[in-house]
């Protein structure tokens, strides 16, 4: 705590600075928190009173495949994501001036573009008869379908997530001391070792946490499957909406909102574990 | 330097080419000459970036987006560095709590969020009005203006503020003395990025607004469904132009 | 400014309006000065004195509408009509009502869902006093709402490829050898379970009540062949354009236009076509009462306004003494004629209403599996 000051507290620095701070978490409370609660709510009294909602959600075939095809989905994205942006980072970071430069435009131009924008962009190129068929007639591959499925849904997914996943790895990538390389280099170690054994391992807290945030923010992707699946790849956001908004059962989208709220919050914990663990085995 | 093998230049570029691609690859369809989205052969046409300029449509969407934005963001990165500052300044045993109940609406999955805006406003009769949008933009964006600066408070010197608060200066004085013009550039960060984050928010606003506001992602998304017609790939081609000036300049600049 | 006021306003207004002490009003107004509500008002489409808010799903169908009945209804009566295209869907009518703020006073809505709303106490009873039951077709004057136009669930396909023996059944839809290439389906089900159940062999007179399992099984037999469920009737146009399906079902209103487009290298068929009604419904608690509503529906019941809106927007007239209106170059468009109407089979709402949620569920879990 800042140490009390000599002068006596003019009152602005007593209120002042308290509402300062408490102005925005109360907004967020009053405009978010409260009808948030309020939804959830919804999924133990809608339509009646008790879990019913969520006995349907745990128990019900239909919504079982919804999520398992959603986690495999997130799961499958990530695991593209993770190497395709630790590549990037690397030679972004690492990288000689020019070729960092070039490979920094190519992070930030898709980063601050639109998500429907970019969906749009591989629609043009998956749809069938699209680019992608051609390059694929081209090449011998004649009757493959390119688009509308659930690998044109992770494709588009992939393209968004990795410059995001790309920031937190060349954060922890840029503390890594160079100094640490060069010794190793200099005791003999060769260059892929030195990658392996020191370079690999120090950057992992990097890795883990943007492959919580690609897996989190993988799991809320609405527009892009909706965009690309075909009408086919109806993972679990896109139920909400149906839940809420076309079939108006309130309570059961409602306890799928919170069910998926729970997945998001037991993977944040799982990797501040993982974090922890990670420091642990660093010292 | 170690570990700058070909193959993994060859697959960085590759990586590179495949963020790019999908931008690139919707400049052609801008300039076809038909009225549904398709390759131009041989025969090319600006009326789809002519159409932009309808005042009805596309330009009231960008001009809607545009205001929305402006208060958004300003809206956001005052209530920000108001929260920033407090917790700087007071450090609250409750800190880690309240960073966490802010940053909520970026961990939260976008369509449940969508879901309680949308109540919230039909409740209150926001539903589809400035107003209500950027009430909704707010709470979507104002984490990332939280983290842009809390980052820059963390970099400044807690001397600097004793100091002034030493050679009599008020709180309020030292706020707007010290703090402020030193956190500049993390207050122009998390207003930039609210900016653009509003600009192109689409997972709430198209819950929450439709008719009397459209929003430009609103109007994209709209026409992806109901026409797909080519004046989306020419307000595309726009966007990815502009964001590549953008960031081109600010790198000479660097 | 001063924010020491503005914090304590707003806590005051927290606490009051969670203590139910401040009404909605006082907070918007408190919300208003605290610049959280800046200097834009609420701009809702909601219906004040003299004016009238009709809802409908949007694109064309706005610019039709206002051509064929909002334009000339707010001439005559000397008020203002808005068209609001969001889409009157059940949960968004479900929200008005529920949410105490209703906007819209007439909504083209699925009769279907509209018939669960209304036994729900949330829809409006059509007032036959006012709306003349005569001029509907007969079996389509519901209680909680009443026919405005038909639409119809026919099979369109590549006329380049099948021209010569065109598909002339469901059967021939599932048929990929005969009619080889890719297939599109509607992504929300309404045609699709009666399409699977007559290319199953389910005689026309015989659908109702669907045999939803026996659906299933049957689509899961086609979806291979399936390139995409559309979603939006601009993606099926799309869709068969380009050539991406050799047949799909979808809205005639929709192959009608694909037809033009393509010159003829699409066309389509009402052969087995799964003939659906749309239907005006009036919320509860609607702005303008339901008195106005009602005189709007009647309005929109002359033959002529109903021709006008085959015109513009295809849809098929409800009022039987329209069809003699109809010029000989909409005939084929007119989905509801007698002629065209043997053809076809009626869809039966009162199925959607009662089962057409869970089936839906059944038809995602199908596609998406």
């Amino acid at each position: 705590m800042m140490q009390a000051h000599p002068v006596p507290a003019r009152r602005f620095a007593a209120t002042g600075s308290l509402v300062m701070l408490w102005a925005l978490p109360v907004i967020l409370v009053l405009a978010y928190v409260l009808p948030f609660a309020g939804v959830t709510l919804w999924s133990v009294t809608r339509p009646e009173l008790g879990f019913e909602n969520y006995v349907r959600i745990f128990t019900g075939a239909d919504f079982q495949a919804i999520f398992f095809r959603t986690f495999w989905v997130c799961l499958v994205s990530t695991a593209i994501t993770i190497p395709i942006a630790y590549l990037l980072a690397y030679y972004w970071v690492m990288g000689s001036g020019r070729r960092s430069r070039l490979i920094e435009i190519c992070i930030f131009i898709p980063f601050w573009i639109s998500v429907l924008v970019r969906a749009f962009g591989w629609v043009v190129i998956l749809r069938n008869n699209g680019l992608a068929s051609d390059v694929a007639n081209a090449l011998g591959f004649s009757g493959l379908s390119t688009g509308r499925n659930v690998w044109s849904v992770i494709t588009g997914m992939v393209h968004f997530m990795v410059p995001f996943a790309i920031l937190p790895m060349a954060s922890v990538m840029r503390k890594i001391d160079r100094r640490v390389l060069l010794a190793a280099l200099g005791l003999g170690c060769r260059p892929i070792g030195v990658f392996w054994r020191i370079y690999l391992p120090m950057s992992m807290p990097g890795v883990f946490s943007a492959l919580a945030m690609t897996f989190i923010f993988s799991l809320g992707f609405f527009v892009t499957p909706m965009i690309l699946g075909g009408g086919r790849v109806v993972l679990t956001a896109e139920t909400v909406f149906v839940q809420m908004f076309q079939t108006a059962n309130w309570g059961l989208g409602a306890a799928l909102g919170v069910v998926l709220l729970a997945v998001v919050f037991a993977i944040l914990w799982l990797s501040q574990r993982v974090m922890r663990i990670e420091q642990l085995m660093s010292r | 330097m170690f570990g700058k093998s070909r193959l993994g230049g060859f697959l960085a570029g590759a990586a590179g080419f495949f963020l790019l691609l999908p931008l690139v690859a919707v400049i052609p369809f801008s300039f076809t000459p038909k009225r549904f989205l398709s390759m131009p052969d041989g025969e090319y046409s600006l009326r789809h970036y002519l159409a932009i300029f309808d005042p009805d449509t596309w330009l009231a969407s960008i001009g809607t987006s545009t205001l929305i934005a402006l208060l958004s963001s300003v809206i956001a990165t005052a209530l920000a560095a108001a929260f920033g500052i407090g917790i700087w300044l007071r450090r609250p045993a409750s800190g880690r709590f309240l960073i966490g109940l802010v940053l909520l609406p970026i961990i939260v999955p976008p369509v449940t969020s969508a879901v309680a805006l949308y109540f919230l406003l039909a409740q209150i009769g926001l539903l589809d009005t400035i107003p209500g949008l950027v009430l909704s933009h707010v709470v979507m964006i104002v984490p990332f203006a939280v983290i842009a600066i809390l980052g820059a408070l963390s970099r400044l010197d807690r001397n600097l503020e004793l100091a002034a608060r030493n050679l009599g200066a008020s709180q309020l004085q030292s706020i707007f003395r010290v703090i402020l013009p030193n956190i500049r550039f993390g207050l122009f960060a998390a207003w930039f990025v609210s900016l653009v984050m509003s600009w192109e928010e689409s997972s709430v606003t198209l819950f929450v607004s439709g008719v009397n506001i459209i929003t430009l992602p609103k109007r994209i998304w709209d026409n992806l469904r109901l026409d797909l017609d080519p004046t989306v790939a020419a307000i595309s081609v726009i966007m990815i132009v502009a964001t590549t000036l953008v960031i081109l300049f600010r790198k000479s600049e660097a | 400014m001063n924010n020491d006021l503005k914090t304590e306003c707003l806590e005051l207004l927290k606490d009051g309006h969670l203590a139910g002490r401040i009404d909605r009003r006082t907070f918007l107004t408190g919300l208003v000065l605290l610049g959280v509500a800046p200097h834009l008002g609420p701009r809702t489409a909601r219906a004040a004195d003299g004016q009238l808010v009709v809802t409908n799903w949007g694109g064309d169908a706005v610019g039709a509408f206002e051509a064929a009945l909002t334009g000339s209804y707010a001439e005559q009566q000397g008020i203002a009509v808005k068209i609001d295209g969001s889409g009157p869907t059940k949960g968004a009518m479900k929200a008005q009502f529920e949410g105490g703020a209703v906007s819209w006073d007439v909504c083209d809505a699925d009769p279907g869902a509209t018939k669960s709303l209304g036994e729900a106490g949330m829809i409006e009873p059509i007032d036959y006093k006012v709306v003349d039951r005569e001029k509907v077709q007969a079996g389509f004057a519901y209680e909680y709402s009443v026919a405005n136009y038909f639409l119809s669930y026919v099979i369109a396909y590549d006329a380049k490829q099948f021209g010569d023996n065109p598909p002339k059944s469901w059967a021939d839809f599932w048929n990929v050898e005969k009619y080889p290439g890719k297939r599109s389906l509607y992504k929300w089900m309404s045609g699709c379970m009666e399409a699977a159940l007559l290319a199953d062999g389910v005689p026309m007179d015989q659908l109702y009540p669907l045999d939803e399992e026996r659906a299933i099984r049957k689509l899961n037999e086609i979806k291979p062949h399936i390139v995409s469920f559309w979603d939006s009737g601009a993606e099926s146009q799309q869709l068969m354009r380009d050539g991406e399906a050799s047949m799909a079902l979808m809205w005639h209103t929709r192959a009608n236009l694909v037809e033009k487009d393509t010159g003829g290298a699409v066309s389509w068929t009402y052969a087995q076509g799964v003939l659906a009604p749309s239907g005006w419904a009036v919320i509860k608690g609607n702005p303008a009462g339901s008195a106005r509503a009602m005189d709007f529906i009647r309005y929109c019941q002359d033959p002529a306004r109903q021709v006008d809106l085959l015109r513009t927007l295809g849809c098929g007239p409800t009022n039987p003494l329209a069809h003699d209106l109809v010029p000989a170059d909409l005939k084929r468009l007119d989905c509801s004629s007698a002629e065209n109407m043997s053809q076809q089979v009626l869809m039966d709402m009162d199925w959607y209403s009662a089962r057409g949620d869970q089936a839906l569920e059944k038809y995602l879990a199908m596609t998406a599996s």
